[in-house]
């Protein structure tokens, strides 16, 4: 088990430096993919961490322009032992900040993975639902409306 | 004018030294091949990672027991260095290499290195997590053709990339006798 933890800290330490979006990108409220585009009541950085994203596989970002902080795409990346022998699978989420929302803007993935926006913030949304993660401000309140968000009591 | 003679002679003598820490000689490659088996055999990530180059990339073709359709797969360090993490987790693992060939290139900058390898390790069903390491029927002996280019990154040797070509087969577990460790 030691060897699992310091081997995973070193090769962490291994890695050169990378770039990765400010916190006051990550702590927006990530807003659905429906029309409205009504806000989900979690930060992206809580929806993120809730999905174990980076735990359960390698974890990319970057910016598809140099230039602009406000759009960031996330890689993320495993090999999967399936029965022809391993497999490389990824998904990629774009995210776009538009005000004091970030929105899912688009998906790309192996095959066989939705690339369907609607679908995929559904799925990203469980983590925090069944996890009960902390809401973004706005929504601390009893009362409170997101998308497919139940207040707490 | 003297000083400045002395000046030259150090730069000189300075920038043969640098250019002969730039050529890779065939003792040295095989001592790095050495070590990287050797990192391999113990499946400690850190060093299995610090031995590839930061673009490095593995180029696989994987041939399963089943005789299917080969799987390929091209991944890049970061995700070769996670891969090398959950490599820790095998408690039986043994790594036999049977060839060794180099090839130093004209420049003497880098190396192609091909190297035959038998790796015997437990074999996990698909898609299955397995309840503890001892949780499996079969050992998989794996049998690799590997061809890597070796250079000088940094100062230090390193795999710029692999493409290896591998073979699986799968061994009732009864029927090797493979250690703990």
């Amino acid at each position: 088990m030691l060897l699992v933890v310091f081997g995973g800290a070193a090769v962490y330490k291994l890695m050169p430096g990378e770039e990765r979006p400010a916190r006051k990108f990550t702590d927006l409220e990530l807003a659905a993919a429906d029309a409205a585009h009504t806000g989900t009541c979690y930060s992206l950085g809580t929806v993120l961490i809730a999905n174990g994203a980076g735990a359960n596989s390698v974890a990319t970002w970057s910016r598809p322009n140099e230039d602009d902080d406000d759009r960031w795409t996330l890689l993320l990346e495993n090999v999967h032992h399936g029965p022809n022998g391993p497999q490389h699978v990824f998904q990629k989420f774009t995210f776009q900040r538009v005000g004091e929302q970030v929105r899912l803007v688009d998906v790309d993935a192996t095959e066989r993975i939705s690339t369907d926006l609607a679908a995929n913030i559904d799925g990203l949304l469980e983590g925090p639902h069944d996890m009960r993660s902390t809401p973004v401000d706005r929504c601390q309140a009893s009362g409170a409306t997101g998308y497919r968000f139940t207040a707490r009591n | 004018m003297k000083n400045l003679l002395i000046v030259c002679t150090l730069l000189a003598a300075c920038l043969a030294a640098t250019g002969c820490a730039r050529e890779v000689s065939r003792v040295q490659v095989t001592e790095f091949i050495d070590a990287a088996d050797a990192a391999a055999r113990k499946r400690f990530a850190p060093e299995i990672c610090e031995l590839r180059g930061k673009d490095f990339t593995l180029d696989l073709t994987f041939h399963d027991h089943e005789g299917d359709q080969p799987a390929h797969l091209q991944i890049n360090r970061k995700l070769y260095c996670q891969q090398a993490g959950s490599f820790s987790r095998l408690r039986q693992y043994r790594l036999e290499r049977k060839s060794l060939e180099i090839d130093l290139a004209p420049d003497r900058k880098s190396a192609k290195v091909t190297a035959q390898y038998v790796e015997t390790k437990p074999f996990y069903e698909p898609y299955r997590t397995p309840s503890t390491p001892d949780d499996f029927m079969d050992f998989q002996i794996v049998e690799s053709r590997d061809e890597s280019v070796v250079g000088i990154e940094d100062g230090e040797l390193r795999f710029l990339s692999t493409r290896a070509e591998a073979h699986q087969s799968l061994v009732g577990k009864n029927h090797i006798q493979l250690p703990y460790d």
